[in-house]
């Protein structure tokens, strides 16, 4: 069976290469066989790549330890939920995985666009099947996930215990989905290079997939963050970890892109500003998997073998000098209108965003890389850590938040001052009211105390600049149609799903910094060494050291749990039960921490330490408030970023009108 | 009466002495293990503040040792510094070729913002001089303008006109 897998994918190889010619030709020649014969090609390298993943998921199920990929990351005791994701553990299954999803989206695109589009699609799936073609040469000849151990062992190393976590099932699928979606934008973006259609045609081909991809990558990203913090044991969610680094970053210059690119779509201005960024948003993700798989630079994420560097360096690099030299290229044919009234616009502020957005990605990927600048130029090799990003990237990432508060009210072209004056005077008026109810009460006794004040009164001030908008067109709804206020509302967000989608996001984002702010500020701590019956406090929380449990799970796995008692105001409120797991072959014990989690606090319970002997136990609590709004926003964003993507007929005939406009203004009729 | 009172104050003040020491002592082994990284053998690449591995434990334990030994902060990162290396802190020192590394964005960011600036100068210099009855349009549908009106009425009366 396992050499149907492998064979599966030497003919996905083949096909793509055929694939890749076969488009090629066609479009160079306008030959209609070689197009059709080239037109299967997406499904059958799917199909190929599909079978060799049900192949490779196959194994793990029934623990056949001959392949050397399913000895490294599984054993007989593996929860079979945790069998199904040891598919993406190590590096082998991980390029696999992300093939899959690669051709997965291929052939979604080669479905969608069967009988249309034809002058972009053939060249964007050549771009697709070249970047498949790289994965596909991997995994045949350098990392093949169907190696064969000549003496198979009677089980399995299993799968590192940390990710042994249902967020690890979930995190790297939806990271991986918004990693690779990114392809997409891609593909078609040098597909317009390359075929000199260099209209708006391939922003409007990819918008719903770019959407997609950030949507993925932001869940991604958080879901990652919520793994960290259950997981890890250390109290927080995001430690700047190069990896992290990795999966922000085109996180942030997509961003940029999905601002930029509405003003191009407006106004058709930015073409090649649009284009560099979306490059430039792939050129982040091949990075990122660079970073993961190369070794080159220290990272807890980073795959045990880490030895495909080289041949990610060199696809980074072809990317990279193909892409410039594509733009230098068209340069002439990306020539815009770029007509601005006035710094004071929604063009000039969303430039402003771009700006910020990408300070933000460039400070981290100047920190992600500066250690090899260190040991390049000083031969001393450095840590780059928390305390650069926090200090760099939290001013910047202040002045990014009053933007988004203050682009979507500011005038298109030219906002004259009674329009600055009817949009900013009541959020300006309320975050001067909130900064002023909330300083008897928050702490300002350091930089970090005073900052998370500052982002405070600037969410307060983007919350209501954003609640104004949704008031002023429920209210003209109300008044034009005579709707209930929900209905109206409703209506509202209904008929325009781009403009209020982007709101509600923006919403999420909000929650999002007044979470991150807050938890980062005004956490306690306090470690206790205990004995059976001791009790310690917290801010109103009482703990009482109840017992020491030990559990033998399985064979391979042990659970050493401390039951505490908590109490608040005299009464019981929640029995923590934080433990350690030691498994067989392990080094280190993993923490399974506890957890209170509510909107105003999270109470965050460890096992440190503990004795057998005598029962006792270290243990480390922690009192954070706000970290659930994190997560609540995250979700925000989903449900904003849901209605941004759900299909729009009315949209669609605003955007046809546009563009019938923009004709007729750039190309006057034909006498 | 009144010794009971001293007495009272005096235990008053050790007692907030000792808080004070406490919470000072813990000050500064938080930002002890905010400056370091844990050096474990597993290279497990966290803050020390963030590390709940054994060896992060036992440094720890080092750390507040020396603390009570009347080294300062600097003086600890400092024995760690010529022992482990550069490497050994969490974030580059603010001097020498390491202050590239703080600097740098913020060069770059404002590099940046002149560069917006002058694009936005030379796209303000290619607009056409615009009415001011057409400033401030902002997403919602925009009173008529004159000129709307008359277009308006010229193709009424045309459309009149060929009926």
């Amino acid at each position: 069976m396992n050499e149907i897998g492998e064979f599966a994918l030497l003919l996905a190889l083949a096909t793509a290469l055929y694939g890749v010619v076969s488009y090629v030709m066609a479009f160079r020649s306008n030959r209609v066989d070689v197009f059709l014969s080239a037109d299967k090609t997406p499904i059958i390298v799917w199909a190929c790549v599909m079978v060799s993943s049900i192949v490779l998921w196959r194994a793990f199920m029934i623990n056949d330890f001959s392949l050397q990929y399913v000895a490294s990351y599984s054993n007989i005791d593996l929860d079979p939920f945790y069998k199904f994701s040891s598919f993406w553990g190590g590096q082998k299954g991980s390029l696999l995985f992300w093939t899959l999803i690669l051709t997965t989206y291929m052939m979604v695109v080669h479905i969608q666009n069967r009988k249309q589009n034809i002058r972009l699609v053939p060249i964007a799936l050549a771009v697709m099947m070249v970047i498949a073609v790289f994965f596909l040469v991997l995994l045949n000849f350098s990392t093949n996930p169907f190696e064969v151990i000549p003496l198979p062992p009677e089980d399995g190393r299993g799968l590192n215990p940390l990710l042994q976590n249902y967020w690890m099932v979930i995190h790297p699928p939806t990271l991986y989905l918004g990693y690779v979606g990114f392809t997409v934008p891609f593909a078609f973006a040098t597909a317009a290079l390359l075929t000199k259609n260099l209209d708006d045609g391939w922003i409007r081909l990819t918008r719903k997939w770019t959407l997609v991809s950030w949507f993925f990558l932001c869940m991604g990203n958080l879901f990652g963050a919520q793994w960290a913090y259950i997981e890890l044991g250390w109290g927080g969610y995001w430690a700047w970890d190069p990896v992290e680094n990795a999966a922000f970053m085109p996180l942030i210059v997509a961003t940029a892109y999905l601002h930029s690119v509405m003003i191009q779509e407006k106004k058709d201005m930015m073409k090649v500003w649009n284009m560099s960024l979306i490059l430039l948003t792939f050129v982040m993700t091949i990075f990122g998997t660079f970073i993961t798989r190369s070794g080159l630079i220290q990272s807890v994420h980073t795959f045990d073998e880490a030895t495909l560097g080289y041949y990610f360096l060199a696809f980074l690099g072809v990317i990279i000098a193909f892409a410039v030299t594509m733009i230098l290229i068209r340069l002439p044919l990306l020539k815009s209108k770029n007509e601005l009234d006035s710094f004071l616009s929604r063009e000039a502020s969303f430039l402003l965003n771009n700006l910020v957005l990408l300070g933000i990605a460039f400070s981290t990927f100047w920190g992600t890389i500066f250690p090899i600048v260190s040991e390049a130029f000083r031969g001393v090799k450095i840590t780059v850590g928390p305390p650069f990003y926090n200090q760099v990237n939290v001013p910047i990432g202040m002045v990014l938040l009053a933007l988004i508060g203050i682009g979507p009210v500011i005038a298109w072209r030219k906002a004259s001052w009674s329009n600055l004056k009817k949009n900013f005077t009541k959020p300006v008026s309320v975050a001067a009211v909130g900064g002023a109810i909330m300083f008897p009460f928050v702490p300002l006794t350091d930089k970090s105390e005073i900052f998370t004040y500052i982002t405070f009164i600037l969410c307060i001030f983007v919350m209501t600049s954003m609640l104004i908008e949704f008031m002023k067109g429920t209210g003209a709804r109300m008044q034009a149609h005579g709707e209930s206020p929900v209905s109206a509302l409703s209506g509202l967000v209904w008929k325009n799903k781009s403009r209020y989608g982007g709101y509600i996001v923006h919403l999420g984002v909000v929650l999002l910094f007044a979470g991150i702010a807050g938890s980062q500020s005004y956490s306690d701590d306090v470690e206790k060494n205990l004995s059976v019956g001791e009790r310690f406090h917290l801010r109103g929380y009482d703990f009482i050291y109840e017992k020491l449990l030990v559990k033998e799970e399985n064979s391979t796995k042990t659970r050493v749990i401390a039951q505490l008692g908590i109490e608040r105001d005299g009464q019981r409120v929640w029995t923590g039960m934080p433990e350690k797991e030691f498994y067989k072959g392990q080094k280190q014990p993993v923490s399974e921490v506890d957890l209170i989690s509510t909107l105003k606090e999270d109470v965050y319970m460890i096992l440190a330490d503990f004795n057998p002997d005598n029962s006792s136990a270290t243990l480390k609590v922690y009192v954070k408030p706000m970290v659930k709004w994190m997560w609540l926003g995250g979700w925000v964003i989903a449900f904003g970023t849901m209605i941004c993507v759900w299909p729009d007929r009315l949209e669609a005939r605003r955007r046809v009108e546009r563009l019938k406009r923009q004709e007729a203004i750039f190309m006057p009729a034909q006498e | 009466m009144k010794k009971i009172r001293i007495y009272m104050m005096i235990i008053a003040a050790l007692v907030m002495l000792a808080a004070a020491t406490h919470s000072w002592a813990a000050s500064q082994m938080a930002n002890l293990e905010n400056a370091l990284m844990c050096k474990c053998d597993d290279k497990c690449g966290k803050v020390l503040i963030n590390c709940t591995c054994d060896t992060s434990k036992e440094t720890r334990k080092t750390l507040m040792a020396k603390l009570e030994s009347g080294l300062t902060v600097d003086q600890i990162i400092k024995q760690y510094v010529d022992k482990y290396g550069e490497t050994i802190l969490s974030a580059p020192t603010k001097k020498g070729f390491n202050l590239s590394a703080w600097i740098t964005p913020f060069v770059a960011l404002v590099i940046g913002g002149f560069g917006v600036r002058k694009v936005i100068q030379s796209w303000m210099r290619k607009a056409p001089a615009q009415n001011d009855s057409q400033a401030g349009e902002a997403d919602e549908p925009q009173p008529e303008t004159s000129s709307g009106k008359y277009s308006k009425k010229l193709h009424d009366e045309l459309d009149r006109l060929e009926s």
